[in-house]
């Protein structure tokens, strides 16, 4: 690939060259000994590129250079992740070069560059073995064992709810008995929407904000959605997967039991306002949003619970690009940054929830409250979440295919949910046509 | 046209009352003044065009929450303003140098493709030479090159010219434009008599002296428009910028982008950051609006 | 004014113009008269190798190989990847909806800058407030005017559906029908645009001679005959010049249907997805399928050309006295040689007088 880049601009290149030569970047180019290591005394700059708020403010990259004098350590930060992702895209599209020296990745997009390795150092290092959730450290790690990247944050899901309208619509309140309402340890999804039943006919508010977001929940509990084990891709005739979209849309259209929202959008925004909804899948980042869009609004909680067991949603990651000029310091830098102890400061900046096994005994997690949420104790209630998806013992496999069907399973969803453009079993046909248009 | 008949319609009326209206009052030309039916349209005109800026003015000055409860806001701009005005300043996006930064890109940008585009509308509308017409139909059609596209083989050429995350590389593509060097030819075979030309070439002046005396000041008008034009669309400009470019060293949009994060969004931040953004242009339109206005009078006496 | 005020030519004369160097002059004169042309045309061309020529060609050749974007170069594939691109539904729909946008954008938009441009060009006390009155939208950056227009046109909480609700009627699907959808995102084009054009006709009307219209007044013609009987053919090489551009602009719209909602494909059926969001999707989406969105580009390329030739030979008949002015003169005229008069023309009387 990089050499393919060479090749098409060859005579540019020979004068880029002289120009790369005559600007070049950081301070370590001045460095005529080519033999320099993390050891030594040069100073030299790394950056990092991260998305949204992984929690790295600059107090906490200042340790890091107060414990590598010779470390700068600077923050690239994009503000959302599609951003991030269509400039590391067309970076490496581009040969890759103008890259920073670490860069973050989601968990959506492993997929496609686990079938690149070569444009990423391989991390595997003895001495982080064990640091991660077994399935964290499995996603990000090739058929050949090399290693793309340190895990940072997970997204184990969790139910937050409305306890004054659960109260309202004569349900308990207590994030115990919720959790006992919602079905306790072996929560299913139809005791979830069972509930939902029972509190919108008691309701003006829907019981949950999206259908998509339901499903999103359940086809994360398939271990093969739309792909076999090696990666060819099935389309839609998994029979969980028109389980799941059947399930989803009956509760949502037939129980009225959606708010109708498309994530994100200015409704679903407005919706936290108006009590539109009781309920919501609710990952640890998720926190986040919610008491963003629903300032002023008392009464939102979160029960240890979630059907179908466990359930994760997001989580990144921190690669470093093999064609940088720093891969080993950026690669100490990386696990410095994906310690226990850094992931716990970082959970206490932003609320990332941490890959990290250990962390999950650090007072300074399983102590964590939320006050927004009626004070509760959100790192242990994560930490039991995390630890349930662990418990699934599988990861749903994403391989190259998998999201360029999910999105027609998706936008069927949309179609009935949010637009109403068409009935459930239309747009199953449409979203049967959009996969075979995808020609896989 | 099938248009022509709608521009009776809207024009119509308005039109033919201030035909009338000038009857009356005896005399004809151009010059009397329109009545108050012209400015009725023209405000109304107005108010649609800075409506939707009001209303980042009314959410800038507002919060997070009332925006969401209030689809209307509130008619008068509530208290918020300033104070979210210094939040996004003194936030982590650095909005001073993004301003620096889209104040050289957009100068440069103005300036070269102003002086380029003259340059070359000249050559093709007063000079005569083999291939003009030809060369001038490839401008135009290079317009139409889908600039999504090149993204890729651009970015390439430029990491390896060592233009990624400089200003230059986005200053260089911004230097011509085809809409201009179009512009410039239409603007000039209009204003531009031959006559002229002829007397400062009979008059012995090389071309360069040529352009320089007689082109540049016949071009102003137009190309004082063109400037304002290509400043301003290097300004908004997002994609390529946010591509080459980083967080880091962001222009304007893309600092008004940066406002926004992922899981929650404080709309009255992005937009006070929206209006952080645009105020400049504000000035540079009070201050170069006159001249504006000016020289495309000026281009019109000429006739 | 200062058009036929330059410094005049006979202050330049140069003094040192004397007989004895008038060999070496005109050899020099001859070859600034032959190169200066190319010379000030020079600069577009090498930018545009670099920005224009090198992507087109680029992806020409991309366009012909099985090309992932992450995964490089594959097999050439001569041109499947085009047949493959005609044999997506969803392309056919991006290219439907790409012309629907345009039509509901630049003709409502040609026409309201027309008649507000010719409002304008009265004598209007405070002018300058009025017309930059007129361009202030086109200040707002595209990012912003996304961002306003996706807040007016939210279905339930919508500025634009609270106030239909109030007057008691039902609120738009914005988001769910796809006309409408075509209706609010090309609002947000004419928004930002129809100013902008109104200026550059307003510039155009100011240089009608003031004889046109006395000569009419003095004809009997009324405001609206002299409307379309100077005005409009005029104004004839601008309209060409509006119509090429906006065309071109118009079928590349990107950004506005982009922003329209949060996933920016054009909502769950694809209803507001153009031909530049369905490459861009193709390319850099889940797909990846850079060989195939390199096709969409060149077609998208091709689509272009063709309607934009369209749009010029049908502006072309627009009116019909008066000669066709400017690049559009030269256009229509192909080589440029025909009706030409001796005095219309820079370089040659003079070269050739040296010549002989």
């Amino acid at each position: 690939m990089r050499r393919r880049t060479r090749a098409l601009v060859a005579t540019a290149g020979l004068f880029g060259l002289a120009l790369t030569a005559a600007c070049g970047g950081s301070p370590g180019d001045a460095d005529p000994d080519p033999t320099t290591d993390a050891g030594s005394d040069e100073q030299i700059t790394l950056t990092v590129a991260t998305f949204n708020d992984f929690g790295y403010t600059e107090e906490l990259l200042a340790q890091y250079t107060a414990e590598h004098p010779n470390v700068v350590v600077e923050h690239v930060l994009a503000a959302r992740a599609e951003d991030a992702r269509a400039n590391l895209t067309t970076n490496l599209a581009s040969g890759g070069e103008g890259l920073s020296d670490i860069e973050a990745i989601e968990v959506d997009w492993l997929a496609e560059l686990l079938q690149y390795p070569d444009y990423f150092a391989d991390l595997s290092d003895p001495a982080v073995e064990g640091r991660w959730l077994e399935s964290k450290v499995a996603a990000a790690t090739t058929e050949d064992g090399r290693l793309l990247g340190y895990g940072t944050d997970v997204g184990p899901q969790a139910i937050c709810y409305r306890a004054d309208l659960f109260a309202a619509a004569g349900l308990p309140t207590e994030r115990a008995e919720v959790a006992e309402l919602l079905g306790g340890a072996d929560a299913t999804w139809d005791d979830y929407f069972e509930v939902g039943r029972q509190f919108v006919a008691a309701s003006d508010s829907a019981w949950y904000d999206s259908a998509v977001s339901m499903y999103q929940g359940m086809i994360n509990q398939v271990e093969f959605a739309y792909e076999e084990g090696d990666g060819t891709p099935i389309g839609l005739t998994n029979p969980a997967v028109r389980e799941a979209y059947d399930a989803v849309l009956s509760a949502s259209t037939d129980d009225g039991l959606s708010a109708g929202f498309e994530q994100w959008q200015e409704d679903w925004v407005a919706g936290f306002q108006n009590d539109a909804f009781a309920t919501m899948l609710c990952p640890a980042w998720m926190q986040a949003g919610i008491e963003g869009n629903a300032a002023g609004i008392e009464g939102w909680d979160i029960a240890d619970v979630f059907p179908g067991g466990g359930g994760n949603w997001g989580g990144s990651y921190l690669t470093v690009p093999a064609g940088g000029e720093h891969v080993e310091e950026a690669q100490a830098l990386a696990e410095w940054l994906t310690s226990p102890e850094t992931q716990v400061q970082a959970f206490a900046n932003a609320g990332t929830f941490p890959s990290q096994v250990d962390a999950y005994e650090n007072p300074d997690l399983t102590g964590a409250v939320n006050p927004f949420f009626n004070d509760a104790p959100v790192g242990e209630i994560f930490a039991n979440r995390s630890l349930a998806v662990d418990e699934l013992g599988f990861l749903p496999y994403k391989g190259p295919n998998y999201f360029a069907i999910h999105q027609s399973v998706q936008d069927a969803i949309l179609r009935v949910d949010v637009t109403g453009e068409q009935n459930a079993e239309d747009s199953w046909s449409a979203a049967e046509q959009a996969v075979a248009d995808l020609g896989l | 046209m099938s248009s022509i008949p709608v521009i009776a319609q809207s024009a119509g009326p308005g039109a033919a009352r201030w035909a009338a209206r000038r009857r009356r009052r005896g005399t004809g030309g151009a010059n009397r003044r329109p009545g108050w039916v012209t400015y009725a349209i023209l405000a109304a005109v107005l108010l649609v065009a800075a409506y939707p800026l009001y209303y980042t003015l009314q959410l800038a000055s507002s919060d997070a929450v009332s925006i969401a409860r209030n689809p209307i806001p509130a008619i008068l701009p509530e208290g918020n303003l300033f104070s979210n005005i210094a939040e996004v300043l003194g936030g982590r996006v650095p909005f001073g140098k993004a301003f620096v930064n889209s104040l050289i890109i957009s100068t440069s940008a103005a300036v070269a493709v102003v002086a380029f585009s003259t340059l070359a509308g000249f050559s093709f509308a007063k000079l005569r030479y083999r291939g003009r017409a030809p060369l001038l139909v490839f401008v135009i059609a290079t317009m139409a090159v889908p600039t999504q596209l090149g993204i890729v083989p651009m970015f390439i050429l430029f990491t390896e010219l060592g233009w990624a995350n400089n200003l230059i590389g986005v200053i260089v593509p911004a230097m011509v434009s085809a809409f201009g060097v179009f512009w410039m030819t239409q603007y000039l075979d209009q204003a531009l008599p031959y006559e002229l030309i002829e007397a400062a070439r009979v008059d012995g002046a090389s071309m360069i002296r040529t352009f320089w005396h007689v082109a540049m000041p016949a071009a102003r008008p137009a190309a004082a428009m063109l400037g304002l034009f290509t400043f301003v669309q290097h300004w908004v400009a997002f994609f390529w910028p946010f591509i080459i470019l980083t967080s880091n060293n962001p222009t304007l949009p893309m600092a008004v982008q940066l406002l926004q994060a992922n899981y929650f969004t404080d709309y009255s931040l992005v937009m006070a950051g929206v209006l952080v953004t645009t105020f400049p242009l504000l000035i540079l339109f009070v201050v170069a609006g006159r001249q504006l206005v000016s020289g495309i009078m000026a281009g019109a006496v000429k006739g | 004014m200062s058009v036929i005020t330059p410094r005049p030519p006979t202050a330049q004369r140069p003094r040192e113009a004397t007989a004895r160097r008038v060999g070496f002059r005109q050899r020099l004169g001859r070859w600034d008269v032959k190169v200066s042309p190319y010379l000030y045309i020079s600069p577009f061309f090498i930018l545009f190798a670099v920005v224009g020529a090198f992507p087109l060609l680029y992806t020409a050749y991309v366009s012909v190989h099985e090309w992932n974007l992450l995964g490089g170069q594959g097999d050439f594939v001569g041109l499947t990847n085009y047949g493959d691109v005609f044999a997506q539904p969803t392309f056919i729909k991006a290219i439907g909806n790409t012309f629907s946008i345009f039509a509901l954008s630049s003709v409502p938009q040609v026409i309201t800058a027309i008649a507000l441009a010719a409002v304008l060009n009265a004598n209007l006390r405070a002018k300058t407030f009025w017309r930059m009155g007129v361009l202030l939208p086109f200040i707002v950056a595209p990012v912003a005017v996304g961002l306003i227009f996706g807040r007016l046109f939210a279905d339930d909480s919508g500025l634009v559906n609270a106030l239909l609700t109030q007057v008691g009627m039902d609120p738009l699907g914005w988001h769910s029908d796809r006309l409408t959808s075509h209706v609010a995102i090309a609002t947000m084009v004419n928004f930002r645009w129809t100013g902008y054009n109104t200026l550059i006709f307003l510039a155009a009307m100011q240089a009608v001679p003031q004889e046109l219209y006395e000569a009419a007044i003095i004809d009997g013609a009324g405001r609206l005959r002299q409307f379309f009987s100077v005005t409009v053919p005029q104004l004839r090489p601008t309209i060409i010049f509006i119509i090429i551009t906006a065309t071109i602009g118009g079928l590349q719209i990107f950004d506005e249907p982009r922003m329209f909602d949060d996933q920016g494909l054009g909502g769950p059926s694809r209803n507001w997805m153009t031909v530049a969001m369905y490459m861009y999707d193709v390319g850099w989406g889940n797909q990846k399928n850079f060989g195939r969105a390199a096709a969409i580009a060149w077609l998208l390329f091709l689509i272009i050309i063709v309607v934009a030739l369209v749009n010029f030979l049908i502006s072309r008949r627009i009116a019909t006295s008066d000669s066709p002015r400017g690049a559009a003169r030269l256009l229509a005229r192909g080589s440029g040689e025909a009706g030409h008069t001796p005095a219309a023309d820079a370089g040659r009387p003079t070269s050739a007088s040296k010549e002989t």
